[in-house]
């Protein structure tokens, strides 16, 4: 029965993805990020430059713990953001209640069949990318085996570990507040009395550099009693016991009165409010990979001489907000407005004011981090650069993907201008960054393009004729 | 008098599937029409085509004289629809949303309005529960006063019925009634054929994307037949 219901699962998701994106563009996303990481491989002479092999190795296990956390994020969302996404399709992990099958065993299925849709995305060809340039940068294929090993443990221990999380905030927040404070006290005490390193706590990369059987049985644990315990006590309908609400649209638009569009943001920050998660949302997507970055950069780069950390956080405060934009279009799809008198390009427009107000939030982000990283003289160029990566994000996500960034990207067809456009430009941020800081108070250069791909967005997406999906 | 509808030569194809095949139809104001097929008839397809929702692959259409393909924004202005299968916004509550649908028309007076039809269907009890913890029903309720509350001369409605309970739908169909009374247009589709010959005037019989059958519900009764045999001697010969 599990295996017929994985599966069947594996063929939903396939079926989704490749209706989504027009004629199987889907099936050659994982080959572009094979090529991507090929061509990005040949360049790790070249960053070895300015890194150790340990600081390189130890930033790209933290991006894999990275990753696993955004993807086991996915928990705390359950239903609701299927049914946005989706709309009115019924999903089999959705279905426990017209299957004699436990709503557990559905989870498990689910969970598992994550687990192999994101390696064969995402995983496997990273890794087949740069075994292949392994020989080209003089990296032994035995080392870097060795290396994809210890990142997918990274990848499972971040999936697992922010499953577990969610898990716990969807029974009781107070008991995941408790659970955060009680492992920052551990961490901090093992840090500050017993001068156990940060990178200690990154088991896999630990791992990676000296093998031991503990560490490794201590790792495997971890993610298997976490996704054990996340599976067992899940809980994909976040029953709301409040069953009356006070009207807010009208309030709230007043407040947003200074924008034409102040009745759609009022309903975007509703739905951020009321849905399922509420804080836990933020907590998860946009804090918690903030969070990491900041101890990433305050641990790893402040080690390299010469190297202001406070930019190096400005341009992944500009992603991780970009991604923002995902959030506020997960709960609002277009389908609602299709038989009212408003274009796409409205709702467009509405997001996108909402995105600058919700990232007020990331600009005190940034104030806290430059203070706290004692680097408040770099606050301007700092927050210049923020802004320009963030808005400029946010205009070429909503230029090819409109109202579907979590779908269209994994289309080919969307993904290759998408990385060809971005990737130049986050290369020469983070250069001139690294170089010379100062020189991104020219950043805002960005903004004008951004705009005009705004424009040009409006105008496409107004022509767009929507496909259910 | 303008027409209410104007169809000339519409199809409609998604891929190797053509589900409208060059319909051509006229529907005069203050009638309550009924577009009848079976499921997957091509009905919702026409519905969404008439309210520029889909653009055809091929013909012209006009309502109360606006050219759908060129302004299916105003189209969606002067029209109300209530299609089959949208629920409204989840975390809205059913006051806000109607409240959100007159700030997007531009609606004086939101208040009565509003108020009007939580009180015509009765749910005034629920206007601040989310519109995703109400009934499927209430749910529905929704949907018809989100399309009436601008009060359009022309309405389309997809499958109204379905949801709703039998109070409740003598409830609307009267109020369907006196709204073609006044003077206004329903297009009205539906596969239950006894809601149809009860309030329709004109009817039309659509299959497989073909339009089978025009004509007024008075003809199939001077045939001396009930809709559904008609219908199904329709359909079968096909």
């Amino acid at each position: 029965m599990f295996r017929k219901l994985l599966l069947a699962m594996i063929k939903e998701e396939w079926r989704m993805h490749t209706k989504t994106a027009k004629n199987q563009t889907f099936a050659y996303f994982p080959l572009l990020i094979g090529i991507g990481t090929f061509v990005f491989s040949l360049f790790i002479p070249y960053l070895l430059s300015i890194l150790t092999t340990e600081q390189l190795f130890r930033y790209v296990h933290f991006i894999f713990v990275f990753f696993g956390v955004s993807v086991g994020a996915f928990g705390l969302f359950g239903k609701e953001i299927m049914n946005r996404r989706f709309g009115q399709i019924s999903l089999l992990a959705y279905s426990s209640r017209a299957l004699p099958v436990s709503e557990q065993k559905v989870f498990l299925a689910f969970f598992v069949k994550d687990i192999i849709y994101y390696l064969f995305l995402w995983i496997i060809p990273i890794f087949s990318g740069f075994l292949l340039a392994s020989p080209f940068i003089g990296f032994s294929i035995g080392t870097s085996f060795i290396a994809c090993g210890s990142l997918i443990l990274s990848f499972l221990l971040g999936l697992s570990l922010v499953f577990f999380l969610s898990t716990v905030y969807a029974h009781s927040s107070i008991l995941l507040l408790l659970l955060l404070v009680g492992s920052g006290v551990i961490v901090a005490v093992s840090t500050l009395v017993y001068s156990i390193t940060l990178e200690f706590f990154l088991f896999p990369y630990s791992l990676y550099y000296s093998f031991s059987w503990i560490v490794l049985a201590l790792l495997l644990a971890i993610i298997t009693v976490s996704s054990l315990i996340s599976v067992v006590f899940v809980n994909v309908e976040y029953s709301s016991k409040k069953k009356h609400y006070r009207n807010l649209l009208t309030p709230w638009s007043q407040r947003f009165g200074f924008s034409h569009y102040a009745f759609y943001m009022a309903k975007d920050f509703i739905d951020l409010k009321r849905s399922e998660g509420g804080l836990g949302k933020v907590i998860f997507s946009f804090l918690l990979p903030v969070f990491f970055t900041y101890l990433f950069l305050s641990v790893f780069i402040e080690l390299i001489p010469g190297i202001e950390s406070v930019m190096i956080f400005a341009i992944f405060l500009g992603i991780v907000s970009a991604t923002i934009y995902n959030m506020l279009t997960e709960f609002d799809s277009f389908n609602p407005y299709l038989f009212l008198p408003v274009k796409v390009s409205t709702i467009l427009r509405s997001k996108i004011n909402s995105f600058l107000i919700i990232n007020i939030f990331s600009v005190v982000v940034l104030a806290i981090a430059a203070l706290t990283m004692d680097q408040i003289y770099y606050f301007i160029p700092a927050l210049l650069l923020f802004i320009s990566i963030a808005v400029f994000m946010l205009s070429v996500t909503v230029y090819l993907t409109g109202l579907h960034p979590a779908f269209l990207m994994y289309d080919s067809k969307v993904f290759i201008p998408y990385a060809g456009i971005l990737c130049p430009v986050l290369f020469v941020a983070t250069l001139g960054a690294i170089i010379y800081p100062l020189s991104m108070l020219a950043s805002p250069l960005l903004l004008p393009f951004a705009w005009i791909l705004f424009k040009k967005s409006f105008t496409k997406w107004d022509q767009w004729t929507p496909v259910s999906i | 008098m303008i027409d209410a509808i104007s169809v000339q030569n519409c199809t409609k194809i998604f891929g190797d599937l053509t589900a409208v095949n060059n319909v051509s139809l006229t529907v005069p104001q203050g009638e309550l029409f009924g577009l009848l097929g079976p499921n997957g008839s091509g009905k919702t397809t026409m519905i969404k085509m008439l309210t520029g929702q889909l653009k055809p692959t091929q013909g012209s259409i006009a309502v109360l004289g606006t050219d759908v393909l060129k302004e299916p924004i105003q189209t969606r202005k002067i029209v109300g629809i209530i299609p089959e299968q949208e629920t409204p916004p989840s975390f809205l509550t059913a006051e806000e949303y109607l409240s959100f649908v007159c700030h997007i028309r531009n609606l004086k007076n939101p208040e009565e309005r509003i108020d009007t039809w939580l009180h015509r269907f009765d749910f005034v009890d629920q206007k601040n529960t989310l519109c995703k913890d109400l009934s499927r029903g209430t749910r529905q309720k929704l949907m018809v006063a989100q399309a009436f509350l601008h009060e359009p001369q022309l309405a389309f409605i997809d499958e109204p019925l379905i949801n709703l309970d039998p109070l409740i739908q003598r409830v609307f169909k009267d109020f369907l009634l006196d709204y073609v009374n006044q003077g206004n247009t329903i297009f009205f589709s539906t596969h239950v054929l006894e809601i149809a010959e009860e309030i329709c005037t004109q009817i039309a019989v659509l299959d497989k994307g073909h339009l089978l059958h025009t004509g007024t519900i008075d003809e199939v009764k001077q045939s001396k037949q009930h809709l559904e045999s008609f219908f199904i001697k329709l359909v079968k010969e096909q």
